[in-house]
């Protein structure tokens, strides 16, 4: 469930399909990943989880799965 | 509350407009901060309003170079609109959290400075260019060190900025180009804590969070709506459960709920808030299902009604649908459908009136009375840059128009009853004092206008100072009173032996009453003293001026090639029943 709604800002705030989101992607790999759209991204997660990150964590983003990680610091499941 | 759609949303949405539309807006964003995504959400709101807006985006924190060069690329874009968006800590810099490290000598000279700094920004600015420029206010923080003390301390921070705000919106009080945002509004609005955010400031520089950049967004629209004169212009209300708690037809004149109490008191705030408006030259009509008798009775003699029936323009109350009731309400105010917003508690209602006129606006009003007063307060749509004595008087107007539909309608015939009304025309050079309603009814008026040429008031300052234009406005009176300067005409010495009319317009409350004939007569006159042989003319369609469609060829102006043209033999009469007066 979670992963889906992790997925879904990602792909939202990315512009990437879904399916082709995996942990090791980050701003080397995905075109959209400017340093503002990190910002927007880990705003919208904040937002969609109802979640802080604190500001390592948040300079601590080098892919997707640091992103997960930080969520299930949080509480968060992440599936998948 | 931060809006619905998110920041990526409106990144999103802005990427899939592929329309273009008709109206189109320039805008230039200058900024002392990171508002990425804000020229996303501005395209995504003009798009919603069938606006093309295309964004300029002067690089980060550079709007002082990009001014002072004037071969930068801020002035190649030709804006129409210039957003200069400042915050507190950069303009105050080290100052902005030491205030008091320094004389109190030393803090008046540095707010002296600050302003002219932005002052000469701004003068330069509008010298150099043709756009309007918004400035910000600055934002007072909550925060001091001095805590509950800071009250007590002369000329302190709060009182530094709030100097400096005063001194930038007095100085540009009367300027047409320069206007000045109240941000402080907005801020305490939505909340210090929710428009900044440390953790967005610290990462990004980011000091409105983008949480609440489309609430910006939002307000920042209301000057393209009021540059672009998309205004509405009327509100059409429901009675029951709008403007009154519960069913005149069930409940009764003493059931309903209206009053002091809750939740009548509800309504009657709202009843208010739409009178606020009504002041201020909105429009107001009923379009309800009831009986007549039923209604009126409430209108006419509830003690806790606010609004009577001197503040509507037109009353449909009666038991046909809402989409014919609006048809005569179009009909009988004569206003553009676009100009309308709607408010009506049920959703059918809402649904069948928005199906059949989607140019309508209709208020998705909540099931909470409560509720009503902040949704009309929070609609954009009715605004305006500037706001003119017509515009205040625009309440009383409609209600003495409904005295002259009322004679219409006793009249044996069109002459009898042109004859009854005294029409008296004044017909004036544009002045100081005339050119805002001038430019006002340049800007708005879409049904008599035979070019539709949208002209900014400098446009028409500069053609009033030319010799080869002929700036002219009608002031039309009848037995009923004044009803304002309502018809404009632009004339361009072509040669000396031609004119030409650029602009012809009449606001819509004064169409059939011949009063266009008399204009046109005049016109003719004039010619003829000035020993013109031909007068040309354009006819240039819109959706919306078909009123005006056979307005030359009713003058014998005859099409030759793609204009017309009127060849000057005799003068001729004015039509007998209207007076003329020149200026």
């Amino acid at each position: 469930m979670m992963s889906n709604k992790l997925y879904e800002i990602i792909s939202r705030v990315m512009k990437i399909d879904i399916s082709s989101i995996s942990d090791e992607l980050g701003p080397k790999t995905i075109e959209n990943w400017t340093s503002f759209n990190g910002y927007v991204l880990l705003n919208e997660l904040e937002t969609g989880f109802n979640v802080k990150f604190t500001i390592d964590e948040a300079m601590d983003v080098e892919n997707i799965a640091d992103i997960k990680r930080h969520l299930t610091n949080k509480g968060i499941t992440i599936d998948g | 509350m931060p809006e619905k759609n998110s920041l990526s949303d409106y990144i999103n949405k802005s990427n899939e407009i592929t329309k273009v539309f008709d109206k189109k807006i320039k805008i230039s964003l200058l900024s002392s901060f990171t508002i990425n995504g804000l020229s996303e959400i501005l395209k995504v709101k003009s798009a919603e309003r069938h606006v093309s807006c295309i964004v300029y985006e002067a690089p980060y924190n550079q709007y002082s170079q990009e001014i002072l060069n004037e071969n930068s690329d801020l002035y190649k874009f030709l804006p129409d609109i210039t957003f200069l968006i400042l915050d507190t800590r950069n303009i105050f810099g080290e100052i902005f959290r030491f205030p008091y490290s320094i004389s109190h000598l030393e803090k008046v000279k540095i707010v002296e400075n600050k302003i002219n700094e932005v002052k000469n920004l701004l003068d330069k600015y509008i010298e150099k260019s043709n756009s309007k420029i918004i400035v910000t206010k600055l934002n007072i923080p909550s925060f001091s060190p001095n805590g509950i003390f800071e009250s007590k301390v002369e000329y302190n921070f709060s009182n530094m900025i709030e100097d400096f705000n005063k001194q930038l919106t007095e100085n540009y009080l009367n300027s047409e180009n320069i206007f000045v945002y109240d941000f402080d509004k907005f801020v305490a609005k939505n909340g210090e804590d929710n428009i900044f955010n440390y953790s967005q400031f610290f990462f990004g520089d980011l000091k409105i969070s983008m949480e609440f950049l489309p609430a910006l967004g939002q307000d920042l629209m209301k000057y393209v709506i009021g540059y672009l004169g998309i205004t509405k212009k009327c509100i059409v209300l429901d009675l029951d459960n709008t403007l009154w708690g519960g069913i005149i037809g069930e409940d009764g004149f003493n059931g309903i709920n209206l009053g002091p109490e809750p939740p009548g008191n509800a309504f009657m705030e709202f009843q208010r808030v739409l009178l606020s408006l009504h002041q201020r030259g909105i429009i107001l009509a009923i379009n309800s299902k009831n009986n007549f008798e039923d209604a009126i009775k409430v209108i006419k003699e509830h003690p806790h009604m606010i609004l009577r029936e001197e503040h509507f323009a037109a009353m449909c109350i009666n038991w046909n649908d809402k989409v014919t009731n609006m048809k005569q309400i179009i009909k009988e105010i004569n206003i553009g459908s676009d100009s309308l917003v709607f408010i009506d508690d049920d959703p059918v209602n809402r649904e069948f009136v928005g199906s059949i006129f989607p140019e309508i606006l209709v208020v998705n009003l909540s099931d909470d009375p409560s509720s009503y007063v902040l949704e009309i307060e929070n609609l954009i749509d009715f605004s305006v840059l500037k706001i003119t004595d017509e515009d205040r008087n625009r309440g009383k107007m409609y209600s003495k128009q409904k005295k002259v539909i009322e004679l219409e309608k006793t009249s044996v015939d069109l002459q009898t009853f042109l004859n009854q009304l005294n029409l008296k025309i004044s017909i004036k050079d544009v002045n100081e004092f005339t050119l805002p309603r001038v430019s006002q009814l340049i800007l708005k008026t879409n049904q008599f206008n035979l070019t539709t040429k949208r002209y900014q008031q400098n446009d028409i300052q500069e053609m009033i100072e030319d010799s080869n234009f002929l700036v002219t406005c009608v002031q039309v009176e009848d037995k009923f009173g004044d009803n304002g300067i309502t018809g404009v005409f632009i004339i361009k010495k072509e040669n000396k032996n031609e004119w030409r009319i650029d602009t012809f317009l009449m606001s819509c409350r004064i169409m059939g009453r011949d009063i266009e004939k008399g204009i046109m007569t005049h016109i003719i006159n004039k010619a003829k003293e000035n020993n013109v042989q031909k007068i040309n003319a354009d006819f240039i369609p819109t959706q919306k001026n078909k009123p005006i469609e056979n307005f030359l060829s009713d003058h014998d102006f005859k099409k030759e090639g793609q204009s017309w043209t009127y060849n000057i033999k005799s003068k001729i009469k004015f039509p007998e029943y209207l007076r003329i007066e020149l200026e």
